[in-house]
């Protein structure tokens, strides 16, 4: 592919899968900057990280792409110390799960650098990790740890939710963010298809779909689920959801979903983890810490079943949310329990994302 | 004077200051003027001071918890690290490191950390750099004994036999993690292990000899400036406890005598007619850099939330 992340002409659209969106913007990354360099187990592979730096070690060459060990731990630490004497390494993990070994450099190390050195030292680097979801991820190849992440101050957390999230932020992040920045990727995301327009994604939350009847906020493939589900829901029932996609964990606008919540009165949020000590937990603090009178109701919110991830079928149709119980969800909010709508009938989400078919 | 004797003075000078400066802290603790956590350096000098002239000024140090001698050894400003302990703006990080993250990066002394091991890696990462940019640089990773039982120092040392990045690996082996003896930790030999990675090594026993110290690590330099990275072992004896001012041999877990040997060889012990000669115009050194600790005000409330991301 010979791309750059340049964007296109104003007014201009184009249809871009994710997986698309993170090879441009890889390419580019690496076009415009010679500081910049990928390392990750598999990267220079046929397979390039599910298509997202396919053919860039031919392109520029082992010392810019390239195959790591098995050495997750190292390979941070190794990215940092380059971060420190001025490159700019990008490093991937093909599961997040696996950025667990990862988290000594991750927490003790990059996440602190700057802070502790008291402004002198810092390490400006992206790290990439794929959360897993769907044909029998099971439970080590399924974990969403933006909240684990998020809670440690010092890292930028980040979940694009669409190949424009990826088109705008990745750039801006490579270009000049001053610290380490932790982009949650989702499995599922990768092979869908984008319009991309002339825009721009800030490293925050930003509103998707514009509503005044209930306040949906969501992040990465729940972006995709409520903005369907949205849409259902204007269909069927004439209510009109504001969706905003929180986008940045660690930094999300919370004035503007506290805005949107005193316009609509109703929450409902949707992660892709956990809801216990989770993201959702942490959008219900702020929302009630501003102003608790401004919800009608009690949240509504939607996240994976408290235990792992189960392997079967039969189980994880059920362990993650479903568009019947996100429709569900905004329709209670909204008309009460007894709203008396249709439900879609789609009970696992994965039948949403026909073009992923395994193996991972 | 020869070149012989002027090179032994330098070293030993720089030596000095390092354990006239660990002396002034012990003495300075009790008042709690310094509220971190130290990790003394008093009995190991020799080995911050021969390898750190050794590299060339701008080679880089990784560091560890244990670094007021690298941090002295590699040229950092001493009013800025006392300053640094007392918690004063004027510290190298404006108080937020304290001892245990003793930094300079202005003479090549990279972060140290309070977690071992954990810039091993970093040091690759620079030498890594330095070898894409086709600079002749190298990249030392500084660190005790017990910090080749942790997984990133394999993981480190595979990397880098790969890459034939720039690298040093400068271990101090005092023989003990916490107070925990070697012979219980380790069921490998470092230079062994080395080899098995395919990395040349050296073990050095006579780690109070801070020109055996330098000639070693002049010889390790060069061997990694060559993108040959190389595991350079240096005995050494730690004389205080683990953490903090105290001698710690009444707990019993190990003896005075076991140091006794390298209090004989140690030229700061043994070389008294130096010491008496250099004391007086490091100590005025010394008590100058309190000074300016002293009047260093601490960081306001503002700077609770700055330089975070």
């Amino acid at each position: 592919m010979n791309v750059t992340a340049k964007k296109p002409q104003a007014a201009t659209t184009r249809v871009l899968s994710y997986a698309n969106a993170l090879l441009e913007t890889m390419d580019g990354a690496l076009a415009e900057h010679p500081n910049v360099f990928i390392m990750g187990q598999g990267v220079d592979d046929f397979k390039g990280i599910f298509g997202s730096t396919t053919e860039l070690a031919e392109k520029y060459g082992a010392k810019r792409v390239f195959d790591v060990p098995l050495m997750e731990e190292a390979m941070t630490g190794i990215a940092l110390g380059a971060a420190l004497v001025g490159d700019y390494p990008i490093t991937t993990h093909i599961r997040a799960d696996f950025s667990f070994l990862a988290m000594n450099q991750i927490i003790n190390l990059a996440a602190k650098y700057r802070y502790m050195f008291g402004g002198i030292m810092s390490c400006p680097t992206l790290i990439r990790v794929v959360v897993g979801r769907s044909w029998g991820q099971g439970a080590q190849h399924s974990q969403s740890p933006q909240a684990t992440f998020a809670h440690y101050p010092g890292l930028t957390v980040i979940m694009p939710a669409t190949a424009q999230a990826i088109v705008d932020m990745y750039p801006q992040i490579i270009n000049r963010h001053p610290g380490p920045v932790i982009s949650i990727e989702h499995r599922l995301l990768y092979n869908l298809d984008f319009t991309v327009a002339e825009g721009h994604v800030p490293l925050t939350s930003y509103v998707a779909r514009p509503g005044r009847d209930v306040t949906v906020v969501a992040t990465s493939v729940m972006v995709v689920e409520a903005l369907r589900a949205a849409q259902y829901v204007q269909d069927t029932a004439g209510i009109d959801s504001e969706v905003i996609d929180l986008n940045s964990i660690s930094h999300p606008d919370w004035d503007l979903v506290a805005g949107s919540v005193r316009k609509t009165g109703r929450l409902v949020i949707a992660d892709t983890s956990w809801l216990e000590y989770g993201v959702a937990a942490e959008v219900c603090r702020q929302v009630v810490l501003r102003d608790p009178s401004m919800l009608m109701a009690p949240p509504t919110m939607l996240g994976m079943a408290p235990a792992p991830c189960p392997t079967a079928k039969s189980l994880e149709d059920i362990y993650y949310p479903s568009q019947h119980e996100t429709v569900d969800a905004i329709l209670t909010q909204v008309r009460g329990a007894d709203h008396g709508i249709d439900l879609p009938t789609e009970r696992s989400m994965t039948e949403g994302y026909r073009r992923f078919r395994g193996p991972f | 004077m020869s070149e012989d004797r002027e090179l032994y003075r330098r070293l030993f000078r720089t030596a000095l200051l390092i354990r006239l400066v660990e002396e002034r802290i012990i003495e300075l603790y009790p008042s709690d003027r310094i509220q971190s956590p130290v990790h003394l350096s008093i009995g190991q000098e020799a080995v911050a001071v021969g390898a750190c002239d050794a590299l060339r000024p701008d080679d880089l140090v990784f560091a560890t918890y244990r670094s007021h001698g690298f941090y002295i050894a590699k040229g950092g400003r001493l009013d800025r690290m006392f300053a640094e302990l007392y918690g004063r703006v004027g510290g190298v990080s404006k108080g937020k490191a304290g001892s245990m993250h003793l930094s300079a990066p202005e003479v090549g002394l990279m972060g140290s950390s309070a977690v071992v091991a954990s810039t091993i890696p970093h040091a690759i990462g620079a030498a890594l750099s330095f070898k894409r940019h086709g600079n002749s640089r190298i990249a030392v990773a500084v660190f005790g004994d017990g910090a080749t039982e942790e997984g990133v120092y394999h993981e480190s040392l595979n990397f880098a036999s790969l890459m034939k990045v720039p690298v040093l690996f400068l271990c101090e082996d005092n023989g003990l993690a916490v107070h925990s003896h070697r012979p219980v930790r380790q069921s490998y030999s470092l230079v062994k292990h080395a080899a098995a990675y395919g990395i040349a090594s050296r073990r050095l026993d006579e780690g109070w000899d801070m020109l055996a110290v330098r000639r070693a690590t002049l010889e390790a330099a060069a061997r990694a400036r060559a993108g040959e990275p190389f595991v350079l072992e240096i005995a050494t004896a730690r004389y205080k406890e683990h953490v903090g001012i105290g001698d710690d041999f009444h707990f019993g877990y190990r003896l005075e005598s076991d140091i006794d040997a390298w209090k004989k060889r140690d030229p700061l012990i043994a070389d008294k007619a130096l010491v008496e000669e250099l004391t007086p115009a490091i100590e005025r050194e010394i008590e100058q850099a309190v000074a300016f600790a002293e009047n260093s005000p601490s960081p306001s409330r503002a700077e609770l939330l700055t330089d975070i991301i």
